[in-house]
């Protein structure tokens, strides 16, 4: 009769009405639903990094499976002892004969074990310094990998994109708009250019910078209304789809029981409500 | 005039949960009574399937689900929307997920169109690659080697044993990258590391909140197009003729804009008038 498809979609209900739950005001409903969540979600990020790149990755690199026959030498026979210390206290992240994921032993992995042990140190005070080594390294990639890509496509394909031809085989609303776009970027660029005090012809250039600015920031706004209105009508979708007879109308009887059980739960609580206004904001 | 000024400035007051009940409402109502509001698809939704649409049968594509749970009702409808597309003109698809949520929703939606609908076989038709942590050390990875970031599939298959993954070495074997994303890392990595480097077209779906950000990449050229949130996924439905739920979400969509744009200008009137009152008081 209860299925783990419908214990699932009653909790989901549940998780659901909880998290609307606070636009009334900041209630228990809404406590249990937001420490499952960060609960939850930290148990499964760590959960899945684990199993799809510390395990596979590096453990696989640095222990990979054995072949059949594979005859080891002093030093693997000792590096592959370590491995069985670890396939003894966790078997399923460490299985019998090393870790089956089609790679070869490339031992420079232990330099990013050593670097993630160290990141890990932060917690100790004393060690924490150990830390910075990690962060260094990420930094210095994440830098590295990400300045060629901005330099390439946000500088010089946006410069590119820029230069629109107003002459030959162009329509009026593409010369019109080429132009809007021109006088967009300048006047935007130059109201950023803070070595001149904006007075004058300049300020005046950076004032309509500013109004191309407010466009950009109201398209911006109507964009994120249309997106929250979206995840609404998607958690209000699932709300119809359990509330039907499949699921033994999961959303109906929860919503019924949490504005019972909220409503009690206000009239013993009205001088909090006075005193604190805890409204959303 | 001056009690229909009171009566502005009165509601202009009231309590902001009378606003989200008729939000509430007005979302509600059309998930229950559809109204069939025309769907007209825009410049951008339309440049996307035109660059699918051009592809000779049996290109392959790259699909990168860059999205989660908490996006879905945005994204999802795109993935699906695009591979019914992929499959029905005959293209071999190629999935990878740069968020560890995303492998769930490809798995879901190639559930859903390629082997219920499409009845296609995995392994030579489709193949979800999976997640790789890494962000853009994996786009890097995928261009200059794949075998280095995937030795298996997400069902734990070898690379080397999947029929489709023989010719393909790295990026420069595909056709054509379609990445559906809700941030970071999502489409702006893709154009910066794997389709402005190597030249391979690309069109992205993304959320709404995400189009200021990406369109100046399309209107640069440097995306072929752009699905704009679940108006995006919907306009592509209408394109492909196949509605689906982003089709059956944006009457409520549209009546919602409706009555938060009322709700704009009725706040500013008694914002308004409430400030010319209190002028006059001083």
């Amino acid at each position: 009769m209860f299925s783990a498809e419908i214990v699932g979609a009653w909790i989901a209900v549940f998780l659901t009405l909880a998290i609307f739950s606070y636009l009334y005001r900041d209630n228990p409903f809404y406590k249990v639903a937001e420490h499952i969540f960060v609960g939850v979600s930290a148990g499964y990020w760590a959960s899945m990094f684990f199993w799809t790149q510390i395990q596979p990755n590096l453990f696989g690199r640095l222990w990979p499976a054995l072949h059949e026959g594979q005859s080891l030498g002093i030093l693997g026979k000792v590096w592959y002892g370590i491995y069985n210390f670890f396939n003894l206290i966790y078997p399923p992240a460490f299985p019998d004969g090393g870790v089956a994921t089609g790679h070869g032993m490339q031992l420079i992995y232990l330099i990013p074990l050593i670097l993630g042990i160290m990141m890990l140190l932060s917690v100790f005070s004393k060690f924490s310094w150990f830390a910075r080594w990690g962060i260094a390294y990420v930094v210095g990639m994440a830098a590295g990998l990400r300045s060629y890509g901005f330099l390439n496509s946000n500088v010089i394909g946006q410069v590119k994109g820029s230069i629109i031809p107003l002459v030959g085989d162009v329509s009026t609303g593409a010369i019109i708009n080429g132009i809007i776009l021109l006088i967009g970027t300048i006047t935007g660029l130059m109201y950023f250019y803070f070595s001149k005090e904006h007075k004058g012809w300049f300020g005046k250039i950076g004032r309509i910078g500013i109004y191309f600015l407010m466009i950009s920031f109201g398209a911006s706004f109507g964009f994120a209304v249309m997106g929250r209105i979206s995840l609404l009508i998607g958690r209000f979708t699932d709300l119809k789809t359990f509330g039907g007879a499949d699921y033994h109308h999961a959303s109906l009887w929860l919503l019924v029981a949490m504005v019972v059980l909220l409503g009690i739960w206000s009239f013993f609580n009205k001088e909090e409500k006075l005193t604190k206004g805890n409204t959303p904001k | 005039m001056k009690k229909l000024a009171d009566l502005v400035i009165k509601l202009g007051n009231v309590d902001r949960r009378w606003i989200f009940v008729i939000i509430a409402i007005v979302v509600m109502y059309p998930l229950f009574k559809p109204l069939g509001l025309p769907i007209r698809p825009t410049e951008s939704s339309l440049q996307v399937y035109n660059a699918i649409d051009a592809l000779p049968e049996g290109s392959k594509i790259l699909l990168s689900c860059e999205y989660g749970p908490s996006t879905k009702p945005e994204i999802h409808p795109m993935t699906v929307g695009v591979l019914r597309h992929l499959f029905e003109n005959g293209h071999k698809v190629y999935v990878t997920c740069l968020w560890p949520d995303g492998q769930f929703m490809a798995r879901e939606a190639l559930e859903q169109v390629a082997e219920n609908e499409y009845d296609r076989t995995y392994g030579e038709d489709y193949v979800l690659l999976g997640f790789r942590p890494g962000n853009e050390a994996v786009i890097k990875g995928i261009v200059s080697d794949i075998r280095k970031m995937y030795t298996i599939d997400s069902r734990g298959i070898p690379i080397d044993k999947i029929p489709m993954m023989e010719e393909v070495k790295n990026i420069y074997d595909l056709d054509f990258i379609f990445c559906a994303s809700a941030g970071y890392p999502g489409t702006v990595e893709w154009v910066q590391l794997a389709a402005d480097p190597t030249g391979i077209p690309m069109s992205t779906g993304v959320t709404s909140i995400q189009v200021n950000e990406v369109m100046p990449y399309v209107d640069a050229g440097q995306i072929r197009g752009i699905l704009a949130g679940m108006p995006g996924a919907a306009e592509y439905e209408a394109l492909i003729g196949k509605a689906g739920i982003a089709t059956s979400g944006m009457d409520a969509q549209s009546i919602a804009h409706i009555v938060i744009v009322l709700f704009i200008i009725f706040g500013n009137i008694a914002f308004y008038l409430e400030r010319q009152r209190s002028k006059k008081t001083f």
